[in-house]
């Protein structure tokens, strides 16, 4: 029987006939109601429209996007890594120190330019917004005032010539660039040739003195230089500690203490005669250069004595076994003299540092096939690979190699070493970069990266300043509207309340009724709730439609002033379901009162109404 | 023009303790209500309606017609009642005296719009709806399928069909009253409660709505309870009439009871 609520629809039903009904009051309401709203969106969109066009013109343009270190500094691979993941950072691209970064260009006429050389990379905004496009390997782009000093257009091709000092002797190599591209003025006033960062790091390796040998530019190798933990001294005679002390002063070591046989034996794997005294001599930290066991070597001149570099903690992991390593290199009399393996390398020699005579091993055992490849790990960097000759038996559990080698191994970890097969020998990668060029995702991003990487204690260029303008002209704007809106909302809340209170009072009797047939006092409740969301409906779509014609006419008026696409007052699409829901709530809250007065109305009333 | 026949006459013949099947049973109920310093006490006594039967309760204005409307429609609560029963089917009883204790509104509220027709003297029709929505407004309201022929066929038969797209406000004083009479019954009530549902009209219309809404009712086999002060106007059709005895207590109080009048 009590098949109680649930009338709402029926309510809803009632309430827009009533509001049919007395279409007069309705339009008069929702006309008041898109009266508030439509200015309300008008001034939005105004401020919208000339936020966005603001920001347009600096979103546009990526150098508002660009971040660059303000000092020269060194830049490991891993930290541009890290810093190129950040969700903020769209393009990042390290470069080298401005000093290695100048190459004469000339153009077909013969002119002759020092321009700046910067990296690209694919995606670059700056080449793609600008008109350019990424130069591949042989290629350039180049700035507008760079194109003009040479005198040269897209598709020409000019000649790049490096220049450098070297032994008192000027040097110079040269390279061809197809000009694929130049960039409009925007990107920038100066003299610049955009190229891969391949080219750009061979020039600063060029310029540094090494040769560059896929360009077939000459110069020094880049082969790891020689550093060590600390070296051994076995001298025939006992060293007092004056002597010591001596053999310590301006070597660029501290320390020298006399070392027991045992622990000569543990660090080595060789046995020291009773007849010899071991000293170690370190620095706390640090490497021992090889300039320090030259002027060890010195110092040593006339005593009988023989100097072993060593490193510690060097692992050799052979396919089946890992072996302590040793840096063992000894000339044949002296192993005699100590009843040692022969080094088939001979003695420490800081000349000899080809491959053939370097990539040696003796290896503990007999199980010594010639030319094993090994892997040789070192504690805290990436494992390298690389073949090993396998040259005799060292007669201990510790793997002999040249400690030469040694100490080309030990430089990797503070530097990156890689093996390269066609030059058969190890090479120095190069330090890190002095600087990048980074463009953030967008605008916004800029503020957050700086202030990242200010907080990391890297000062930073950008163009924050024109940023943070637009934003201050969005946060006062966008408070105004609120503090206007707030007014609005407050008018229009008043109008909804009272008219809808006032449909109530007028209305006693009919729903007096309403309740005499068997509505409930939620089902009553409803139909000023409904008609105020009816109201809030057509009062939106009013004032959207106000506020598109109005926008239209401003944006009409103003647009000669913009770019096509750019609006004067617009607003996103999503703005409008925020007006309706805002509307809607204000709506719903506004026919409380008036729902809560007809709940109050007795049915009684109906009967007794005369 | 009433016959002995009808079902409600039948039961009262027989012994009370037989007696069976009214639709509404009311035993000593009393309410009163102060206004303005004066208290007004109603007493009913006895009141049974049986299902068909068209009941008169004659009175003049002041005597407790209002006060006992309100108590029939649900929507005032009895002080004491020592029975207030419906029933609407067989040995289902509804006890209201029970629903007023617990305060249950929703199921009076349930009660009123499936069980009860109600006929106002304006008539009570709402403006904004036409005659035709409002005739299956009682219908819509307890999810009953429209029913359309029905409403017109008892439409043609209180003579208002041409009306049925027509404003409320557009009508005649006569019209507006049967299309009311007609939205109490469209629902198939057991019981209508009709507030004298021929005020606004000339006397001779009067007549002729009353006829139809008896005949009607017994067509539907619903009972009717109207109230009015004109005994001439239903004094032909009542199968039973009610009066009220008033006596005047003290200077403030009224006291008013309901009895039955011998029927002619």
């Amino acid at each position: 029987m009590s098949s109680g609520g649930g009338q709402s629809r029926r309510v809803f039903g009632l309430a827009a006939a009533h509001l049919r009904h007395e279409w007069i009051l309705t339009l008069c309401l929702v006309s008041a109601l898109a009266a508030v709203l439509a200015p309300l969106l008008i001034l939005l969109g105004l401020k919208e429209g000339t936020i966005e066009t603001l920001r347009d013109r600096l979103v546009q343009d990526p150098v508002y996007r660009e971040i660059r270190p303000a000092l020269t500094r060194t830049f490991d691979q891993q930290w541009l890594e890290r810093l190129r993941q950040h969700p903020g950072v769209a393009f990042l691209t390290p470069t080298i120190l401005p000093a290695s970064s100048m190459l004469h260009l000339s153009g077909g006429a013969g002119e002759n330019e020092l321009i700046d050389l910067i990296p690209s990379a694919p995606g670059d905004p700056l080449l793609l917004e600008n008109g350019g496009r990424i130069p591949l390997e042989g290629e350039c782009v180049l700035s507008s005032e760079a194109a003009r000093r040479l005198g040269v257009t897209t598709g020409a091709m000019v000649t790049a010539r490096v220049t450098r000092s070297r032994a008192g002797h000027l040097e110079t190599v040269q390279q061809s660039l197809v000009v694929v591209a130049v960039l409009s003025p925007r990107a920038g006033t100066l003299a610049r040739v955009y190229t891969t960062l391949d080219f750009v790091e061979d020039v600063e390796s060029y310029k540094e003195g090494r040769a560059v040998s896929s360009r077939g530019w000459g110069g020094d190798s880049a082969r790891p230089y020689l550093s060590f933990d600390g070296v051994l001294v076995i001298s025939r005679t006992p060293l007092d500690p004056i002597a010591r002390t001596g053999l310590v002063v301006n070597t660029g070591l501290l320390k020298a203490e006399p070392m027991t046989q045992a622990a000569f034996t543990a660090l080595t794997g060789l046995t020291l005669a009773e007849a010899w005294h071991a000293y170690d001599l370190s620095l706390p930290s640090g490497s021992v250069t090889f300039a320090s066991i030259s002027a060890l070597q010195r110092k040593l001149r006339g005593r009988e004595s023989l100097l072993l570099p060593y490193a510690r903690r060097m692992r050799l992991r052979l396919p089946d076994a890992e072996r302590a390593l040793m840096g063992y290199s000894v000339s044949a009399a002296w192993a005699a003299k100590l009843s040692w393996p022969a080094a088939p390398w001979g003695e420490l020699s800081a000349n000899a540092l080809n491959a053939d005579r370097l990539l040696q091993i003796l290896l503990p055992g007999d199980t010594a096939d010639s030319g094993v490849a090994l892997t040789v790990r070192f504690d805290g960097i990436e494992p390298l690979r690389f073949p090993l000759r396998a040259a005799g038996a060292s007669g201990s559990q510790v793997a002999l190699i040249p400690a030469e080698l040694l100490g080309m191994l030990r430089t990797a970890r503070d530097r990156v070493v890689s093996y390269r097969a066609e030059s058969g020998g190890l090479l120095l990668e190069r330090a890190g970069y002095r600087g990048f060029r980074l463009y953030a995702r967008s605008i916004d991003d800029v503020p957050v990266l700086v202030e990242q990487l200010r907080r990391d204690g890297l000062e930073v260029v950008a163009a924050v300043e024109a940023i943070s303008r637009i934003q201050v002209l969005d946060r006062g704007l966008t408070r105004l509207f609120w503090l206007i809106a707030l007014l609005a909302v407050i008018g229009a809340g008043a109008v909804l309340i009272a008219s809808l209170v006032a449909a109530v009072e007028r209305e006693r009797k009919d729903l007096g009724i309403l309740r005499l047939l068997g509505l409930a006092r939620t089902d009553v409740f409803l139909f000023p709730v409904f008609q105020g969301v009816m109201i809030a409906l057509f009062g939106v779509a009013l004032a959207w439609l106000g506020y598109l014609s109005l926008a239209e006419v401003i944006n009409r008026l103003f647009g000669s002033e913009l770019a096509p696409g750019q609006a004067i007052c617009r607003l996103p699409e999503s703005d409008s379901w925020v007006v309706l829901a805002a509307t809607l709530l204000l709506a719903l809250l506004s026919s409380l009162i008036a729902a809560w007065k007809a709940t109050l109305i007795d049915p009684a009333e109906a009967i007794r109404e005369e | 023009m009433s016959s002995a026949a009808t079902p409600g006459e039948a039961e009262r013949s027989r012994p009370e303790s037989e007696r069976s099947g009214a639709v509404l049973l009311l035993r000593q109920l009393v309410k009163s209500r102060t206004q303005a310093g004066s208290t007004f006490q109603l007493t009913v006594p006895e009141l049974q309606v049986y299902p068909g039967e068209f009941v008169a309760i004659i009175g003049e204005s002041g005597c407790g017609k209002s006060t006992l409307l309100d108590l029939l429609a649900l929507i005032s609560k009895p002080d004491s009642a020592a029975s207030f029963q419906l029933t609407f089917s067989a040995g289902e009883a509804q006890d209201l005296a029970a629903l007023w204790r617990y305060a249950d509104e929703t199921a009076l509220a349930g009660i009123r719009r499936r069980w009860l027709g109600y006929v106002l003297q304006t008539g009570g029709l709402l403006p904004y709806l036409n005659v035709r929505d409002n005739l299956l407004l009682p219908r819509r309201i307890n999810r009953m399928p429209p029913d359309h022929g029905r409403v017109l066929a008892m439409a043609q038969r209180m003579g208002v069909a041409d009306c049925m797209p027509r404003r409320p406000d557009s009508l005649s004083g006569g019209q507006r009253q049967r299309v009311a009479v007609l939205r109490a019954l469209t629902h198939s009530p057991r019981l209508v409660l009709a507030d004298e549902p021929t005020a606004a009209v000339d006397r001779q219309r009067a007549h002729l709505i009353v006829r139809d809404l008896r005949s009607l009712a017994r067509d539907e086999g619903l009972s009717v309870i109207m109230v009015t002060h004109d005994l001439d106007l239903v004094g032909s059709v009542a199968d039973s009439s009610y009066g009220f005895e008033l006596t005047q207590v003290t200077e403030h109080r009224i006291h008013s009871c309901l009895y039955r009048e011998a029927c002619r």
